[in-house]
This record gives C-alpha cells, sequence and structure tokens, in this order.
C-alpha cells in the first residue's frame, strides 16, 4: 500500500520571551492509503504541533518549521506559500480539534459554515452546495438537518457539534483526516458514537485518519497503527497489536501500566510514571525519557538513542535494542499481555541515517 | 427575547426614577428659585408666584408633582431666564450639539476601527505600536487640551478653519474632529483587543484549516465576531460626547445645549441646571437600553435563548 | 538539539551500558526555576517600552511637584501687576531661538526690557503677574493629589463592597449588584456636577463628589476576582489535593486580586486628574488663588490669542501626566495578563 503521506525530520519550535522551545525534534513516519494512525502521548509531546506543522497552520509569529519536510502529493508541504496550502487544508487534508464548543463560529449558522468549503474548493453553486451540505449532516447522523440548517452552533449539544465539525471536515472528501483529541470533551457514551460514526465513514470514504488522543482506550479502539510520542520525538511506532502485545520502550511500558483494564490481577498495582515532562527550552542530552525511566542506562544520558527495527513495521527509538545493553523485563502487568508477533526479526536491526 | 427587553426596560425605569429623585433633593438644597432676578417685587408678589410654582406646599406634594410633570416632559423653568420652560430652551439649543455629536461619532467610530484593524493584523511590528500610541494620546490629552491646540494651530496660526462661531460645516469641522478623538481611541483600542482574540480562537484556526483564505478569515469571519461588541461602547461614547460638547462648544462658540449648560452653571441658574442634567441622564439611560436591545438582536447567542449566553 | 550525535555503535565502551541509580527527589526537580507570578510580570513590564516611558515620566513630574515651588524663589500666590504677562524666559535655554525660553513674546518684542524687569521667570507669569513656574507645579501637586486621594477612596470603597458582595454571595450578593447597576446607569459627571453645585467647591468636595458613583468599577471588578477565586476553590476540593496546595493556590490568586486592584488603581489616577480638570474648565474646580492643572489650562484659554504659552505650558503637564499613568497602567494590565504569559 502506498503511502499518502510522509514526515521526515520534522523539527518545529517556538520563540518565547525565555528562548527557543523545541516542541517537535526529528520527527519521521508515514501514513498509508486507509489507515488509521494514532499518536498517542501526554500532553507536551508535541503530538498536536506535528499535525498543526503539517496543516502549516502555526502561525509565524510564534513559531516555525525549522527542518524536516511533509511530502504529500507528489509536493513538500513545508515549501508551498500559504495561498497553495489553502487549496490542500479543507480539500485534501482536513483537521477537526478538541472542543466542539469553540471550534465553530457562534454567530454563522451551521449551514453556511459546512457550505463555506463545498462553495470555495469544490466551486459549488449556493443552491448545489446547501443540497450536498444536508446530505452531510445526514451522514454524520444528525436529526433533522433540513430544518436545523440555519440554526447557529449554541443551539446544538457538544455531540452534535462535533459531528458537525466532522461533516465539515470531510465535506470535500480529503485524502487525509486529522483528529486531534475529537473526543476527549465528550461524555462517554457520546464519545463511542463519534468513534463509530469516523470509523464508518473511513470504509466509505477511504480517508486516511490521524488521530491524537491520550486515551490507550481509544487508540484499541480505531487504529491501525500507533505512534507514541514523548518530549518531541516518536520513541515508538508499531502496529497496534504490536503495541499492546509487544512493547519495547520503558515509556510505552509505562503507558500500558498505567492503564485499568479488566484483565489484569487485582492484587497487581497501578505504576504511574513519576515525574514530569521535560523542559524543551533546554531539551535534556540524550535520551529525553531517562530520567523518569527506571530503566535508564548511562548512555541514556550522553547520547540520544538510536532507531531500532523490530520488525518490518515496528520500529523503537531506545538503547535498551542495543546488543550490548542489559536484558530488562517490562513490568507485571505489561509481561503479562505480551504475545508473540509473528513479524519479528531474529534481532532488532539498526535504521541507519538516523 | 422577549424576557430580556423586558428585564431591560424596567432597568432603565428604575436608573431614571432614581436619578429624578436624587436630582429633586439637591434641588430643594440649593439656593435659588424662580424669584431669583426678580427682587424687586413686593412680597405679596412674591407669594403669588412661589403659589403659582408651588413651592409653598410640602416636600412630598411637591415632590409627587415634580415627578408627574416629568412624566408629562416639563423639566422646570429657567431662573435667570424669566422663567422660560427648561425644555424649550433645550429645544432651542439641542441642533448644533446633535449635529456635531453624530459627526463625531460616525468619523470617530469608522476612523477608530479601521485603526484597530490595523494594529491587529500588524501586531508587534512598528504599525501597531504606532497605531496604538495614537490611540492612547487620544484618550490621556483631555478634549480641552486638544481642543485648544487644534484652534490655536489650524485656525489662528494657520487660518485653515475659523476659530469660533457657527454658520455652515466649516464651523463643524473642528470641533467635531476634537469631539471625535477620544472616540477614536477607545474605539481603536477596543477593536484591537477583540481582533486580536478572536484571531487567535478555536473557531479562526477551524476556518482556516477549512482553506479559507486570510482576506476571507478577516472579512466573513473575524470582523463580523469584532464589531458586534462594539455596540457596547456607544453609551459610555454617549456620555463622552455630552462631557466633551460642554468643553468644545465653550471654546468653539457653538450655541449648543453644552454651551448654555455651562453658562447656566456660571450664572447659577439651578432651575436650568436640573433640567439639561435631567435631560443628559435621560438620554444616556435611554442610548444604554437601546444598545441593550440592539446587542441582543444582533448577536445571535442571545437572539435565541433569550438573554443568558452560553 | 543533541550536539553529540551517535557516535560509532560498535564501538562503544561496555561501561555505557550500566543501569543507572535513580533517585526519586531528582524525578521532582523542576528543571527551569518557574518564576513567581510577581518576576514575570515585572520582567514583562519592563520590556513594555511605553510602561517604562510612563514610570520614568511619573516619577519626574512628581519630583517637579514636590521641589518645583521652592526652587523659583516665589510663592504661587504672589501678585506682582509690573511683571505682568511675561513670556517664559529661561537662562541659558534663551540662547537658542528656536526655542519659546527667550523672553519674546509672539511678535518678537522682549517683554522684560519693555517693562524694565531684571528677574528670570521660568514659565513666565500671568495677567496678575503670579509666577506661573511654581504655579504650574503647585498645580500639579494638587492635580495629583486629588487624583490619588479619589483612587484611594474609590479602592477602599469598592474593595469592600465588592468582597462582601462577592464573598457571600446569594441574596446579598444580588441585592448588591442590583444597586451598583443602577448607579451604573448613571452618567458620572452630573453626579459630580450636582454634587459641587450644592458643596461649593474645593479639593475636599471636588474629591468627594468623584468618589459617590467612582468606586462602582472597583467593586465590580472585586467581586469577578473573587467569584473566580471561589470557583477554584471548589474544583480544589474535588480533586482532593490536600492542604499545601492549597497554600500554593492561595498564594498565586491573592495576587491575581491585587494585580487587578492595581490595575484599576492605576486607570482611575487619570479619570480622576482628567474630571477635576474638566470641572475647573466649566467654572466648578478650584478656584484662585488655589491652582490646579486644571484651572490653569482654563485661564489659559482667555489668553490663547495672546499669550498662547499661558496655555500651552499646562496643558502639555496635564497630557503629560495622564499619558504616564496610562501607558504604566496598559503596561500593568499586559504584564498581569495570564494569558500572555509564553
Amino acid at each position: 500500500m502506498e503511502n499518502i503521506l510522509e514526515v521526515k525530520n520534522l523539527h518545529v519550535s517556538f520563540d518565547t520571551h525565555a528562548g527557543e522551545v523545541q516542541a517537535v525534534r526529528g520527527v519521521n513516519f508515514e501514513l498509508k492509503k486507509g489507515e488509521t494512525l494514532a499518536i498517542v502521548g501526554e500532553s507536551g509531546s508535541g503530538k498536536s504541533v506535528t499535525t498543526k506543522a503539517i496543516m502549516r497552520l502555526i502561525p509565524s509569529s510564534s513559531g516555525s518549521i525549522k527542518e524536516g519536510e511533509i511530502l504529500f502529493a507528489g509536493k513538500d508541504l513545508t515549501k508551498l506559500s500559504d495561498s497553495e496550502m489553502d487549496q490542500i487544508r479543507g480539500k485534501e487534508i482536513s483537521m477537526i480539534f478538541q472542543d466542539p464548543m469553540t471550534s465553530l463560529n457562534p454567530t454563522m449558522t451551521i449551514g453556511k459554515q459546512i457550505m463555506e468549503p463545498l462553495r470555495k474548493h469544490r466551486k459549488l453553486s449556493k443552491v448545489e452546495a446547501k443540497k450536498k451540505a444536508i446530505d452531510l449532516l445526514h451522514l454524520v447522523g444528525l436529526p433533522q438537518p433540513e430544518a436545523r440548517f440555519k440554526q447557529y452552533p449554541h443551539q446544538f449539544s457538544g455531540g452534535q457539534r462535533q459531528r458537525i465539525v466532522i461533516a465539515i471536515a470531510l465535506a470535500c472528501n480529503p485524502k487525509i483526516l486529522i483528529a486531534d483529541e475529537p473526543t476527549t470533551a465528550l461524555d462517554v457514551t457520546i464519545q463511542a458514537q463519534i468513534l463509530e460514526l469516523m470509523k464508518d465513514l473511513q470504509q466509505k470514504m477511504e480517508t486516511s485518519i490521524i488521530f491524537i488522543t491520550h486515551d490507550l482506550g481509544v487508540v484499541a479502539n480505531v487504529a491501525d497503527r500507533v505512534a507514541v510520542m514523548y518530549g518531541g520525538q516518536i520513541v515508538e511506532i508499531g502496529t497496534v497489536d504490536e503495541i499492546f502485545y509487544d512493547p519495547r520502550h520503558p515509556y510505552t511500558w509505562g503507558l500500558l501500566a498505567s492503564m485499568p483494564s479488566m484483565e489484569i490481577d487485582q492484587n497487581e498495582e497501578l505504576k504511574a510514571i513519576p515525574g514530569t515532562p521535560p523542559d524543551l527550552l533546554r531539551p535534556p542530552k540524550g535520551d529525553a525519557f531517562a530520567l523518569r525511566s527506571e530503566y535508564a542506562l548511562k548512555i541514556d544520558f550522553k547520547y540520544e538513542p538510536p532507531v531500532y527495527k523490530v520488525s518490518d513495521t515496528h520500529l523503537v527509538k531506545s538503547w535498551l535494542l542495543h546488543p550490548e545493553a542489559p536484558e530488562v523485563e517490562p513490568p507485571e502487568i505489561v509481561k503479562q499481555r505480551i504475545r508473540l508477533m509473528p513479524g519479528n526479526y531474529k534481532e532488532p536491526l539498526l535504521v541507519k541515517g538516523v | 427575547m422577549l424576557r430580556y427587553i423586558i428585564r431591560r426596560i424596567v432597568y432603565m425605569l428604575v436608573t431614571m426614577f432614581v436619578i429624578a429623585t436624587v436630582t429633586f433633593f439637591l434641588m430643594k438644597l440649593l439656593p435659588g428659585s424662580p424669584l431669583h432676578n426678580q427682587e424687586k417685587l413686593s412680597p405679596d408678589q412674591q407669594k403669588i408666584i412661589l403659589e403659582k410654582y408651588g413651592l409653598n406646599d410640602p416636600l412630598p406634594v411637591q415632590y409627587v408633582r415634580y415627578m408627574g410633570n416629568l412624566v408629562k416632559g416639563d423639566l422646570g423653568v429657567s431662573f435667570q431666564y424669566n422663567n422660560r420652560p427648561v425644555s424649550t430652551m433645550i429645544a432651542e439649543r439641542i441642533g448644533p450639539s446633535a449635529v456635531l455629536g453624530f459627526q463625531a461619532v460616525v468619523f470617530g467610530t469608522i476612523v477608530g476601527i479601521l485603526l484597530g484593524i490595523i494594529a491587529a493584523l500588524k501586531y508587534n511590528t512598528i504599525v501597531d505600536y504606532g497605531a496604538t500610541t495614537i490611540a492612547v494620546l487620544g484618550i490621556s490629552i483631555p478634549s480641552f487640551v486638544f481642543a485648544g491646540f487644534l484652534q490655536y494651530f489650524l485656525a489662528v496660526k494657520f487660518p485653515i478653519f475659523p476659530v469660533a462661531d457657527w454658520g455652515g460645516f466649516k464651523y463643524t469641522v473642528l470641533p467635531s474632529l476634537a469631539l471625535s478623538v477620544p472616540v477614536i481611541a477607545t474605539v481603536a483600542r477596543f477593536m484591537r483587543t477583540e481582533l486580536l482574540e478572536i484571531l487567535s480562537s478555536d473557531y479562526i484556526m477551524l476556518a482556516r484549516a477549512k482553506g479559507v483564505g486570510k482576506r476571507d478569515i478577516i472579512l466573513k469571519h473575524a470582523l463580523r465576531n469584532a464589531l458586534i461588541p462594539i455596540i457596547t461602547l456607544l453609551g459610555p461614547m454617549i456620555v463622552n460626547i455630552i462631557t466633551g460638547s460642554l468643553v468644545i462648544e465653550n471654546i468653539f462658540g457653538i450655541p449648543g445645549l453644552g454651551d448654555q449648560f455651562v453658562r447656566s452653571i456660571m450664572t447659577n441658574d439651578f432651575g436650568m441646571i436640573m433640567g439639561t442634567t435631567l435631560f443628559y441622564s435621560a438620554l444616556f439611560i435611554f442610548m444604554v437600553f437601546v444598545v441593550d436591545i440592539l446587542y441582543g438582536v444582533i448577536d445571535p447567542r442571545i437572539r435565541l435563548t433569550g438573554g443568558k449566553k452560553s | 538539539m543533541n550536539a553529540d550525535r551517535l557516535p560509532d555503535l560498535n564501538h562503544l565502551s561496555d561501561e555505557l551500558f550500566v543501569p543507572v541509580e535513580r533517585k526519586e527527589e531528582q524525578l521532582e526537580t523542576i528543571e527551569r526555576p518557574s518564576l513567581n507570578n510577581w518576576q514575570d510580570a515585572w520582567i514583562r513590564l519592563k520590556g513594555n517600552k511605553g510602561a517604562v516611558v510612563g514610570l520614568i515620566l511619573i516619577i519626574l513630574i512628581s519630583l517637579m511637584a514636590i521641589i518645583g515651588p521652592s526652587l523659583s524663589g516665589h510663592t504661587y500666590k504672589e501678585q506682582n501687576v509690573a511683571h505682568a504677562k511675561l513670556p517664559p524666559k529661561i537662562p541659558v535655554l534663551e540662547k537658542i531661538s528656536w526655542l519659546p525660553f527667550n523672553g519674546k513674546d509672539q511678535d518678537g518684542f522682549d517683554m522684560y526690557k519693555a517693562k524694565n524687569v531684571k528677574e528670570y521667570y521660568w514659565f513666565g507669569t500671568d495677567e496678575l503677574g503670579r509666577d506661573l513656574w511654581t504655579r504650574t507645579w503647585y498645580g500639579t501637586r494638587i492635580s495629583i493629589y486629588i487624583g490619588i486621594l479619589a483612587a484611594a477612596i474609590d479602592l477602599l470603597i469598592g474593595v469592600l463592597y465588592g468582597g462582601i458582595s462577592g464573598f457571600y454571595g446569594g441574596k446579598v450578593d444580588d441585592i448588591m449588584q442590583r444597586i451598583s447597576e443602577v448607579l451604573m446607569g448613571i452618567p458620572q459627571l452630573i453626579i459630580v456636577i450636582l454634587f459641587i453645585l450644592v458643596i461649593q467647591p474645593g479639593i475636599m468636595s471636588i474629591t468627594l463628589a468623584m468618589v459617590i458613583t467612582g468606586w462602582v468599577n472597583m467593586a465590580r471588578i472585586v467581586r469577578g476576582q473573587i467569584l473566580k477565586l471561589k470557583n477554584q476553590e471548589f474544583v480544589l476540593a474535588s480533586r482532593t489535593l490536600g492542604a499545601s496546595n492549597a497554600r500554593l493556590i492561595v498564594k498565586h490568586l491573592i495576587p491575581n486580586i491585587v494585580g487587578q486592584i492595581v490595575i484599576t488603581t492605576m486607570f482611575t489616577v487619570p479619570n480622576a486628574i482628567f474630571t477635576e480638570a474638566f470641572l475647573s474648565f466649566i467654572g466648578l474646580g478650584i478656584r484662585p488663588p488655589e491652582a490646579s492643572l486644571g484651572s490653569l489650562v482654563n485661564d489659559g484659554f482667555k489668553s490663547l490669542q495672546t499669550n498662547p504659552y499661558m496655555l500651552i505650558i499646562p496643558s502639555v503637564i496635564i497630557s503629560l501626566l495622564i499619558l504616564s499613568f496610562n501607558l504604566l497602567a496598559d503596561g500593568l494590565r499586559d504584564a498581569l495578563d495570564p494569558k500572555m504569559r509564553k
């Protein structure tokens, strides 16, 4: 399956009073057609910034892409002008945000807001656009769209607003949909509905989805592949099975170990990851997670870890996979879930050129 | 929506009531009466006049009559000008003040909005600093100072405009300009803050994610939302114009209400003073009321849910 | 970015792969010393050029207001009709012809020579021969005094009213809010004028008149802050973080209230100065021989065409005074705004 998006060595920094904050420090990943890639990580890990960089939505007064390429449809998105990007946003790549209460313009009818991308990108007439908009609202499961077309956002509930936002995002059949924590602000039951909706629409429209979340439960539900981010870097990436059943990075272990589930032994303690996220104003030398990891090696404080391939689809950025590294055991909870992955190599392979 | 309107009306009436009462009691504390210039009258004649104005009646009776008069639009009489009714005198003089006020508001608001937009779009650049400095100067330099400078430089030193008096459009230029300065400043500052906040909001980011171009973002999304709250400035603006007019009309010799008011203060014509202050207050309170209603109509969040912003 | 990139992976010393003892305390050390609220605000304030200019101007003008009158050797009210209407004349500066300090009036006529006056009047004299340098700085004193006094009383009443209203909430808050809403609906200047008419003008009466409705704004702000604080306390309780964090919150929120109070006060002062000047202009202000910047401007207007300096000098000073307070207040507001913290 071909890659629809390739991000290579992306570096994004912000200018602040205190200095340059390196929010994204060398991120690499691909997105295949029709798949859902989940990006997980805690606040400040750089997941939102990465996707905003893809959309080129970072105001130049706050920050910029310092290095790297974003390849889409034969073009490098980092090199496009703003008006060229305007042709891509909403049409080829769409984005939806976390808070449905603030995502919509409060003084514009929802009908108009859905018609906007249709009229701009598809050059539809007002009548055609209205019809298509109503179809979209049906599609996302909004009841009585004809009647509610002229209503304002505040007249809808949070879940309904998020459906409208999804309708707007999918209006022009984009190749990629970026969803930045779209269900975090919603009730759990509504959350499930929205996730089902998104999966359903993805099947119908063959859209690739980048799904940002900090909730591993959601990941298990929607993702084909998962990228784990920490301190502005991807520390582990693989299929959803590989990540859940054969994780290799201590941070991933930490995430999985702190997730309550029905399967674990009642007597096992949930492990919280101690400490706080790193200061990206002065990024730590070596492995960013070392300070909080109980598996840290001396070398983790000196040099940044290289990337190893555990299978065709599973990459890990850690010194623990170096041949000379000691054998370590993941926490009990994680160990209990481990399964043998058929695609694994005999030995982890060093990825060159990192 | 209806509930909202009714609440606003009640507030308006209560406030007017309070100020009318306060004015009444202050009036009683002040020396001066319709007898002001009529010392030559005999005591009997004086008594007749006092009777005519009910000034010999007990206080509560006077109060009720006073309120009743107000409702009918009777604002009392001037003590200086042979007991001419205040309302008549106001009607005579309100023309020029209204013209100047209107010009100042229209001109000031338009310039202020433009200045605010420019400052917000060029945030943190020289243009922004320049615009904000102009705005701060505008609210800092007292209107009479500014009027003085205008008069000196554009009328005395370089006689481009007439120094004073009233007679045609060119007589309105300098005074309207002077009156509009605080308007420009307030509107510009407000517009800039509003626009900056809107431009960093989620829905603007979503609009950009839809591919809406920079120009459309500003014209179709940001501006509409920024302009709505500007209406709320109209209330304080009226106060500004009223207080400004007292000074500006004096300096430029405009035969308006403000000038008359100042004169009545200088001559201790308390009848006139009270009547005019009542008029001004009523004007202001009514203006606030109109603004509130307008705002409710224009902002769909209030229009469609009856007054509670979500 | 890491300066030392990957070394040759096949030749790494064995001892680099030794696990590191992890100490719990290390984990909780915060990487960068977190600036407390005030320090961060101070840094931002210093960076705001307008605010710095404003502060310097305030200090300068206040200094002059304090020592100015004593520098000239005249009092603010002594009259010397023989020396009336002299233009400003400053030694040394008089040599620079394009500066207006050479003792010559509009037509280049040397008034000092004509009237045979040996003394230098730095700001000139008024129509009664009073030294304008002394009067101007004396007037500045009065204006600043009124401004600060009005702001102080506003603060007192406002904090009390807003504090009680916000703290007790419920019915008390409701009633108090209705009252202040009505008060806000009455234009302040009207009340001030009415008041002064009843009580003859003087420093105290003017200040009092301004305070009658002036406090309403401060009360509104204080109440708003208290309500915010109350909300955060509930969140705190529901998170059951424990007492030590409560102290932290208090340490952060109280400064916030103080911050808003300071900002509001900073805006009240120039407003009061302006109001007083305005009152003087319409004849309800400080009466001669006393002086305030407003009354001096008023006097100056009468001589606009003949002796403009009588108008220009106090106008410039009062404008600078109001401007500098506004700049400082603007800067403070930007500095203490949490949204602007980067």
